[in-house]
């Protein structure tokens, strides 16, 4: 399981002649860094593979009422904001490795004069998709909002015609939104269950009155248009494509050292990036599934990583066909509680029958408990985001503050 | 409730009298026909109203009410025309007789329920169905004008369902009401959320299109101008509303000219959004009202940072492979929309949200603009992470002086929790951007140091590596105080690495140490350079070329003199009088020395022989440093004529003594025209041909002038 081994003498034949003493010495030590670090990366993704679900995502379309105690359940709010913790974490622990106690030069001859460029080209792109999560969180937010309103109007005692239109009202806008994104994303992908919804909304505008036909979707698509945070013609699926694209597993030597570590963060953090795109909405994402290459399965550290990947994968090419913003999975069960409640405001007659009500009633309290832990953790999984950014800024400048000291080392010092 | 509905309702005849009887005195003997029906029969009215109105809300018009009463009973008064207004005074006595009713029977949770019965008159419902009928003729597009352009309008729209709303709160708060009149409160309800809706679109139809300064292009893709359609009379008071009419056509309004400010909406644009705001919020509804501001103000702003700064959104990617002129371009743009941001449109969405939502407290403003904030910063950091190149430094420094110069008044748009955020995000910017500045000076540093060309500048004349280094170091002086900023902040770095504090050496500016220890090296190199000359003259003439152009950089602009200080141009100064110095000793001391008076006389006679000899060395020294030196270059005009009058002072004197004393030995005629080749002002002429740089006719002093 430590494929570091067996190469491990002709690595530190080849890397001592660039060392100075002290840290030829500290060779074995450097041995034992890496290997802890693979250690703690496969760690810290099976803890986060490991609460296996109660229940498989809700994918059958008669469960309505998703199991409520998953809020660790892969894809939930709570667990993308673990997943940050993760990341921060295995980039603190990688840049340690990267650049304490080595000697700056080593770090600028081949084969780093390629991988270190390249990796700190990958870090630019995933500022750019921090800064559309970011503001794909926001759009979130605005749902947790319409969300909520019909959540109020659905928990007013006596449940009228006017709470329930109102509610209606409310949930077309949020059905339309969280798949509407998408099908602006997913160029053609857009199938029958986009076009569903909108002609649900219209023939709902049409009853409630006509001015307001036209707009009951509009509302959120104008959101959108104002709410891509990138760039006119940015996608994300491009970048992680490009982030991928020369992210190869070191071989022969260079898997022993140093490009081993450097090849493991740069996966995770493609991978973070890519998880992040899934979860909220985010500009231009069609064929996200096929742009994340699975690292090798014989590689210890990827294994829980693979999992999860393979997961969420499988979520999204099936997402990508009907259509939904994001596979955050508060938003998944709000869609689905969306379309049912929408489902029940179009059955229901005053006065409201009991059973239709009371079922009617779990799904508001399910939804009320989501727009609950969204309006808790959202605008912390935001800040961590931006956290994530700014380490990335930062480690980005130490890398090349490093990097300059190697240049003037080697400099002809006149 | 139990007590309630353990009671026939049928077996509770007089207490719904009484009840009724209540209601009716408190809105003081109206004669309405419900009062009438309610009356004669209380029971059937119950009923009427209670059932009746179950079903109203699908088909307006239809009032149930109506049919269920009795014909003969609403046959004497049809033609009596009820309108919203005329029923509002019975509505609000109505109104607050049932606040009064739930005031009483608050307490009473178990007893006297018999007490407790709020009879609704039927007039209630008629008001619904009136609402309802007006609604229904907005939707429909009947009015010609749209209802916000008419005051009377607006107020009885707006007053109307103020009441639904009142009703519906007093209805819903008041036990006894939930008890017996579920069915009005549905169908109150029902027409209360029509309204909301109308209300909702209403707002954000205004919100949008009533922009005086929006550029009319965009009306013309907007899903929503359909429905102006209908409004296409425009000689309301509301002329400052740019709309559309069928045709397409702008209607320009008449006020484009007052300049009304960022976001330019009227007045009456303003109060009319708050009135529908609070009549929303008042009902309930103010969760719609609030989302429709924050979807259409994020909208309006991202159009107007696009129309007014032609600010456009680029990733930061993007920036990194942008060539620098491309870039160099944006850097303005994006400092005037941040400039702008922090002057005019964030605080003008402050100030809307403030009126519109009063007591909001900048939460929705934060909403609609934080993410726009940090986006802004965005780019920032991204050009900060771009390759760093010198001739990025200016505008690197305009972006840190946008930020340090509008970020606070920006800053202190936000509310308290949203402030550290925001500044701690600028504050890395600024940090990466000032990392950056720095950073470029040691560049320019390395540059200086590792800049060995081999080969002499022709003449010793000013090294382009002064030029360069002098007119950058000026033009960043231009940004000194800025720049003393960015040493003093980020610089630790740098400190931690120097071996001597840089700050020690020249008081305590860190960046006038930074340009001290970039003249020192720039003096170094110069100094190297000379060496590559042969001629120590020339290599003289290159350190006075050199120095003086530094010096007079200095001089010329007030910013860097002040930065290097006067000591320093002194000290400058008098190295260059040394160089001046060994110059004319290493050139023309030697010449002088043909010119010595002794050596020539032997016991008081001249020798002639030396005396010949001094001559033609004279000459032919004289015209070789001509030769030479003419070719050499002194672009400093002062520079120039300074060499050439302390040549002229110490050579002329000379000349014409040697001349006074023993020009008379050589024998008049052909002696003299052998060895005297020029008079004094000969060699004044020819002294002045020096320094000229003038390669093609170097050798023709000597067929020249020959007097």
């Amino acid at each position: 399981m430590r494929p570091a081994q067996d190469n491990q003498g002709s690595f530190l034949g080849r890397i001592s002649i660039r060392r100075n003493q002290f840290v030829d010495v500290n060779n074995e030590q450097e041995q034992e860094d890496l290997e802890l670090f693979q250690r703690h990366i496969a760690d810290r993704f099976t803890e986060l593979l490991s609460p296996p679900p109660q229940q498989q995502p809700p994918s059958d379309e008669a469960n309505t009422v998703a199991p409520v105690a998953a809020t660790e359940q892969i894809m939930s709010v709570t667990w993308l904001r673990k997943l940050m913790d993760v990341f921060l974490c295995c980039e603190a622990e990688f840049k340690a490795i990267l650049l304490m106690g080595r000697d700056p030069t080593q770090i600028s001859k081949p084969p780093f004069d390629r991988l270190v460029p390249e990796m700190l080209d990958r870090s630019i792109k995933a500022l750019d998709i921090c800064t559309a999560v970011v503001n794909g969180i926001d759009s979130v937010r605005h749902y947790q909002r319409l969300a909520e309103i019909a959540v109020s109007a659905l928990e007013q005692r006596p449940l009228g015609d006017g709470n329930v239109r109102r509610a209606r009202r409310a949930l077309a806008n949020l059905v339309v939104a969280l798949s509407l994104e998408d099908k602006e994303n997913t160029s053609g992908g857009g199938g029958g269950g986009g076009n569903k919804t909108t002609e649900r909304s219209w023939s709902f505008g049409r009853r409630s009155g006509g001015s307001s036909a036209s707009k009951g979707g509009a509302t959120i698509g104008q959101l959108k248009s104002s709410s891509w945070a990138v760039g006119r013609n940015w996608s994300a699926a491009k970048q992680i494509h490009a982030m991928t694209g020369n992210l190869n597993p070191p071989r022969g030597n260079e898997a022993a050292g140093l490009p081993q570590p450097m090849f493991i963060m740069s996966t995770v953090m493609v991978f973070v990036m890519w998880v992040l795109t899934a979860a909220v909405p985010c500009q231009e994402r069609s064929g996200l599934a096929n742009h994340l290459p699975v690292p090798p399965k014989h590689l210890s550290w990827a294994q829980s990583l693979i999992g999860i990947h393979e997961k969420i994968g499988d979520e999204w090419k099936k997402k990508e066909k009907k259509g939904s913003a994001g596979l955050m999975e508060e938003m998944t069960r709000m869609e689905k509680l969306g379309h049912s409640l929408i489902e029940f405001a179009d059955a229901f007659h005053y006065p409201a029958e009991k059973e239709a009500s009371e079922s009617a009633a779990a799904q508001v309290a399910e939804m009320a408990e989501i727009c609950r832990r969204m309006e808790e953790e959202l605008v912390p999984l935001q800040q961590q985001i931006r956290e994530v950014f700014h380490r990335i800024v930062r480690s980005r400048a130490e890398i090349l503050e490093v990097l300059e000291q190697a240049g003037k080392l080697s400099a002809p010092v006149v | 409730m139990e007590k309630n509905v353990d009671k026939d309702p049928d077996h509770d005849h007089d207490d719904k009298s009484k009840g009724e009887e209540k209601a009716v005195d408190a809105v003081s003997d109206a004669h309405l026909p419900a009062d009438d029906v309610a009356h004669q029969d209380g029971n059937s009215t119950k009923e009427n109203v209670d059932v009746g109105n179950a079903e109203t809300d699908h088909d307006p018009g239809d009032n149930v009410v109506d049919d269920k009463v009795p014909q003969e009973e609403e046959a004497p008064e049809p033609e009596i025309r009820h309108t919203l207004e005329s029923f509002s005074e019975e509505l609000d006595q109505l109104l607050s007789s049932l606040s009064l009713h739930k005031e009483e029977h608050k307490d009473d949770k178990e007893e006297k329920t018999e007490e407790d019965y709020f009879q609704i008159p039927q007039f209630v419902g008629k008001f619904l169905d009136l609402l309802e009928e007006k609604l229904s003729k907005y939707d429909s597009g009947e009015p010609k004008t749209t209802w916000y352009q008419d005051p009377e309008e607006v107020s009885s729209l707006l007053e109307a369902v103020d009441r639904v709303s009142k009703l519906m709160g007093l209805l819903l708060n008041t036990k006894s009401c939930l008890d017996h009149h579920e069915p009005l409160i549905n169908h109150a309800g029902s027409i209360q959320q029509r309204a909301m809706a109308f209300l909702e679109d209403e707002f954000r139809a205004l919100l949008e299109e009533s922009v005086i300064k929006e550029p009319p292009v965009v009306p013309a893709d907007d899903s929503s101008s359909q429905r102006k359609s209908t409004g296409d009379q425009q000689d309301h008071q509301n002329d400052a509303v740019v709309s559309q009419d069928q045709d397409q056509t702008v209607v320009v309004p008449e006020s484009v000219d007052q300049e009304i400010e960022y976001p330019g909406y009227s007045e009456e644009v303003v109060a009319l959004l708050r009135k529908i705001a609070e009549k929303m919020k008042a009902g309930g509804y103010g969760w719609e009202c609030r989302e429709v501001y924050l979807v259409g103000r994020r909208n309006i702003l991202m159009r107007s940072l696009k129309h007014d700064c032609e600010f456009e959104k680029v990733s930061i990617d993007e920036v990194q492979k942008m060539s620098w002129d491309t870039l160099e371009r944006e850097i303005p743009l994006w400092n005037k929309t941040f400039k702008d941001c922090s002057s005019l449109f964030f605080p003008g969405e402050l100030k809307l949200a403030e009126k519109i939502f009063p007591g909001d407290e900048g939460s929705l403003f934060c909403i609609v603009t934080h993410c726009l904030a940090i986006q802004f910063l965005g780019f920032a950091e991204a050009v900060a992470m771009t390759k760093r190149s010198t001739e990025k430094l200016f505008k690197i420094l305009d972006i840190y002086e946008t930020l340090r110069d509008s970020f606070p008044a920006m800053e202190e748009l936000f509310p308290e929790e949203l402030r550290s955020e925001l500044r701690n995000e600028v504050a890395s910017a600024r940090s990466r951007l000032g990392e950056f500045a720095i950073n470029i000076f040691s560049d320019l540093e390395n540059s200086i140091k590792s800049d060995s060309s081999k080969t002499p500048v022709p003449g010793g004349a000013v090294h382009p590596l002064t030029r360069y280094t002098m007119n950058y170091l000026k033009y960043s002086c231009e940004y000194k105080d800025t720049l003393e900023q960015v040493f003093k902040s980020h610089s630790k770095m740098e400190q931690e690495e120097d071996d001597e504090p840089p700050a020690a050496k020249s008081g305590d500016s860190a960046f006038a140490s930074q340009l001290m220890r970039i003249m020192e090296l720039l003096d170094g190199n110069l100094e190297a350079k000379s060496k590559q000359y042969k001629d120590i003259p020339l290599s003289c003439i290159f350190m006075m070329n050199n120095g003086r152009y530094i010096v007079q950089k200095i001089k010329g602009s007030a910013e860097i003199h002040e930065v290097m200080g006067d000591t320093w141009c002194r000290r400058r100064s008098s190295e260059l009088r040394n160089y001046h110095k060994n110059y004319q000793r290493e050139t023309w001391g030697k010449l002088l020395g043909f010119l010595a008076h002794d050596g020539l006389m032997h016991n008081g006679k001249i020798v002639k022989p030396n005396l010949k000899e001094r001559f033609k060395s004279f000459n032919a020294t004289f015209d070789e440093i001509h030769k030479t030196q003419t070719t050499w270059v002194v672009n400093d005009e002062q520079l120039q004529s300074e060499l050439r009058v302390s040549i002229t002072a110490v050579m002329i004197p000379a000349y014409r003594a040697f001349m006074a004393r023993f020009g008379q030995y050589l024998d008049p005629g052909r002696q003299t025209e052998k060895y005297v080749k020029y008079q004094p002002e000969d060699i004044e002429d020819l002294i002045d041909q020096l320094f000229d740089g003038n390669t093609s006719s170097a050798s023709a002093a000597t067929a020249k002038r020959r007097t």
